[in-house]
């Protein structure tokens, strides 16, 4: 137990420091979309992973919290962390809306109508003027200062703020995998009908599950927003960032705490390396390799890299003769 | 009135395509259970192979027909051959991700190699339109509309008269049944994803006799053929015709009398409330 | 003393099919009484109205007083009746300790509590040193007993056992009758749908026997072993395949 929160404390330490030892722009910036992506996908995984529900639309809160910051930022002035736990909430509603009649399907029927709602939503904003249609909205330059979540001369501010917005969420999946919730989560991904024989309230909690991840990913929609100084319908809130999100967890492994920061750790370096290596002409080129990656994965190692690295280890105290906790391996 | 008339006119053309694109889809899944989120690249590919054929050979779109059919039947075999097959038992999460990555990895290697220009066929054999009274038909739509319908016939032939067609059914019913009948399943299932294939293609070949060919077409031909395939029940051939034409008309009038930009918000619209209120489809279905 | 669960006149139809047809009866608390009947006699889908999984197309069941045929599954367990389900229903990629504390969760917040709980709970059903397996790693009969494990963590006042001898070995029966009587010595009602009634017979206080969906007979086991209409539905054959 101390053993795992030495290796915390000092991965920590280790992540706070690096950009300070390495300061080229670049791979600051690519340390950003590591936690960004991480942090989407962590909130994914609360529904995806732990309760089962296989969401293709968490786009669309990433998208609200982008557009809820920015609008209140654009006609009230509000400050956007103010503007981001707003956007949290607004999410949060939406989810509620929108989980009545998803949580109502199964399986495929439910992934299919989050594919559709998340289309439904920004085909909206597409369309609709007051929140920039198509064009989008360009976030004025301000002077640069944390109340008004902009910094232009240099990356590292946004990279400790998305550092902290992912610990936090991280602690906040940890919290939820160690209580009631998590247990509950799990019970209802593993059986439906089992999990409501044992007193579970399925819906609730599925909606409990859906809320805490809409809210999560709104904030980091927010971030994105702050740090782009840019945002439309087809940046915050396409089908291809709500793929992107569920890859990033299937790859790390779904259900699995450390899952979706090991699966950005590997992807969001991928595509920024292709892109760099291959220029514009391969700037699709790392979903090539995703895409690769994923059926491979669901084909051999369906748990994910954290699965894998479980197993592992699993392996290793077996042949070490050492005591084995349980036979908790997933196959 | 002759609105009305033209939308549905030009629903239907449109919509026997969807269901021809849908009952690839729809059969899959009957017989295994599985949904091919690669269905759209699929299409995709087969548009491509019509484009790819008219600029090197300078092939019509309905010359290079038969052969897209046997191109994509070939990638929908060998999908399941070395894809699918390994995903058999697998938990079914990895079911679902399994032809999602192949969706990811097909679509972007389109894009690699293609770029994700817009490109048109020129000069196609048929082209222009005619007028029946107020009513105007778009012939390349006509063709398709007409192509699809033959081929969508044929399959229902296939599966109702011949011997191999029946274990197909068989197996859609009852796989464990089917086995110890003596089915091989395996064969089954390749063959469906042949099928399957081989319908989606003769679709994208179809398709470029008017439609843009790039790399991310199938993306909105994937949906619209997930939510036919829903509307119909999963698994339902007749299911999947009907939602088909019923889609193809939707979407006209949504396009008519709400706007362009929302017509398929309208379909995604419609499709949740019926899967919410009837979640197996219009047609039952398994 | 009004009984622990009174069904009157329950009757379920599905889409014109008659499952079960005006069913009464009753258990009071501390009883042990079985349910028997042919395949297809109704028995389960009696089991899953009480539970909660289907509600009746008539009829009214009440629990302790209260009318719980129109509750929904997870405010029956928490009124205190638990079942099991007669395809075993595990948590696969659960282990066999969260299985049951997910269970024990339903009477308490603090999953330090269920952990307790159910390690007491896995001792008494002979699970404990299976604890870290993974749900779909046990074999049939400790399944079966992971069932009644999780459904023991939910603390019920009656336990709805459906079918969970069947597919086990003489010597695993003779431990699950064990493990029942164990059970009902901790104070819990049972009821109990078996096709082993050789097994259930000494153990049952009351039987009441279905055939297609209607009740045709109730009495000790004896009463029912010696009723015309039961051994012409179902015990004829069996029994004189047996002789």
């Amino acid at each position: 137990m101390n053993k795992k929160l030495i290796f915390l404390i000092v991965a920590v330490l280790i992540l706070f420091f690096l950009p300070l030892i390495y300061k080229a722009s670049f791979f600051i910036h690519v340390l950003i979309l590591i936690f960004m992506f991480a942090m989407a996908s962590q909130a994914w995984d609360l529904v995806g992973g732990y309760t089962g529900q296989i969401s293709f639309g968490n786009a669309i809160f990433f998208g609200i919290g982008a557009y809820t910051s920015t609008l209140l930022y654009m006609h009230w002035s509000v400050t956007p962390w103010i503007g981001m736990l707003v956007g949290g909430v607004v999410a949060v509603i939406v989810a509620l809306i929108v989980g009545y009649p998803a949580f109502k399907l199964k399986g495929h029927y439910f992934l299919l109508a989050t594919i559709g709602i998340g289309e439904i939503i920004r085909t909206l904003f597409l369309n609709w003027p007051a929140v920039g249609g198509a064009q989008g909205i360009f976030i004025p330059f301000e002077k640069e200062s944390f109340w008004n979540f902009q910094f232009h001369s240099s990356k590292l501010p946004y990279y400790y703020i998305i550092l902290t917005l992912f610990i936090l969420t991280f602690l906040v999946s940890y919290f939820v995998e160690k209580s009631k919730l998590g247990f509950y989560f799990k019970a209802i991904r593993e059986d439906e009908d089992a999990a409501k024989a044992m007193g579970i309230h399925t819906q609730k909690f599925k909606f409990v599950a859906f809320a805490i991840s809409a809210f999560l990913t709104a904030i980091t929609g927010t971030f994105y927003a702050q740090y782009l100084m840019y945002i439309d319908p087809n940046s915050v809130m396409p089908f291809m960032l709500s793929t992107q999100i569920v890859l990033v967890a299937i790859l790390g492994g779904m259900g699995y705490l450390f899952g979706p920061l090991l699966g950005s750790l590997v992807l969001i370096p991928l595509s920024e390396l292709t892109r760099v290596l291959l220029g514009s002409s391969g700037s699709g080129f790392h979903l090539v390799i995703y895409g690769l990656l994923i059926m491979l994965i669901s084909m051999y190692k369906p748990a994910g890299l954290a699965g894998w690295i479980q197993e592992w280890n699993f392996n290793k105290k077996k042949a070490a003769g050492g005591e084995v906790d349980g036979t908790t391996i997933n196959s | 009135m002759d609105i009305i008339l033209q939308i549905i006119v030009s629903g239907l053309l449109i919509g026997f395509v969807y269901s021809l694109i849908a009952i690839g889809l729809t059969l899959i899944y009957g017989v295994m259970d599985i949904v091919n989120f690669a269905h759209g690249a699929f299409l995709m590919l087969g548009m491509f192979t019509a484009y790819w054929l008219n600029q090197l050979f300078n092939f019509d779109p309905l010359l290079s027909l038969p052969i897209s059919i046997i191109a994509i039947y070939l990638l929908g075999w060998l999908s399941y051959k070395f894809v699918v097959n390994k995903v058999l038992n697998a938990p079914p999460v990895a079911q679902i991700f399994v032809t999602f990555g192949l969706m990811v990895f097909l679509e972007n290697l389109a894009l690699f190699l293609w770029s994700p220009d817009f490109r048109i066929i020129k000069d196609t054999f048929v082209s222009g339109d005619f007028n029946i009274g107020e009513i105007m038909f778009n012939i390349p739509k006509l063709i398709a509309a007409l192509g699809s319908v033959l081929i969508t016939g044929a399959i229902f032939w296939f599966m109702s008269k011949t011997r191999t067609g029946r274990a197909l059914k068989a197996t859609a019913i009852n796989r464990d049944a089917a086995k110890l009948m003596g089915i091989n399943t395996d064969k089954m299932f390749a063959l469906a994803w042949g099928i399957g294939g081989g319908a989606v293609g003769a679709a994208g070949a179809l398709l470029t006799n008017f439609y843009y060919i790039f790399p991310t077409v199938g993306a909105t031909f994937n949906l619209l053929a997930f939510v036919t395939v829903a509307l119909g029940g999963f698994g339902s051939i007749q299911g999947a015709l009907v939602a088909g034409l019923l889609i193809g008309i939707i979407e006209n009038l949504a396009g008519v009398f709400i706007g362009p930009a929302f017509k398929y918000a309208v379909v995604f619209a419609i499709f949740i409330l019926v899967i919410v209120i009837r979640p197996n489809g219009l047609m039952g279905g398994k | 003393m009004a009984p622990l669960l009174t069904v009157e006149n329950v009757t379920k139809e599905f889409s014109g099919i008659v499952a079960n047809k005006d069913v009464n009866f009753e258990i009071n608390e501390g009883e042990i009484v079985s349910l028997i009947g042919p395949n297809g006699a109704g028995k389960t889908t009696m089991f899953s109205m009480i539970a909660g999984a289907l509600s009746p197309s008539s009829g009214s069941i009440v629990f302790n007083g209260e009318e719980i045929s129109k509750k929904q599954a997870f405010e029956i367990c928490h009124l205190g009746i638990a079942r099991t389900f007669q395809v075993v229903r595990v948590l696969k990629q659960m282990t066999v300790l969260e299985n049951v504390i997910v269970g024990a969760l339903s009477r308490t917040n603090s999953v330090k509590i269920a952990r307790g709980e159910a390690e007491n709970i896995l001792k008494v059903t002979g699970l404990y040193l299976k604890k870290d397996y993974l749900g779909k790693n046990l074999t049939l009969a400790d399944m079966k007993r992971l069932e009644v494990a999780k459904a023991l963590a939910t603390k019920p006042k009656l336990l709805l056992l459906d079918e969970v001898m069947a597919g086990l070995t003489p010597v695993e029966t003779n431990e699950a009758v064990e493990l029942l009587r164990e059970i009902h010595g901790m104070g819990i009602t049972l009821f109990i749908v078996e096709h082993v009634m050789e097994a259930i017979m000494p153990v049952s206080d009351r039987i009441i026997v279905l055939d297609a969906g209607k009740k045709i007979a109730e009495g000790s086991p004896e009463e029912v072993v010696n009723d015309e209409r039961v051994i012409k539905a179902y015990l004829g054959d069996r029994y004189h395949a047996r002789s």
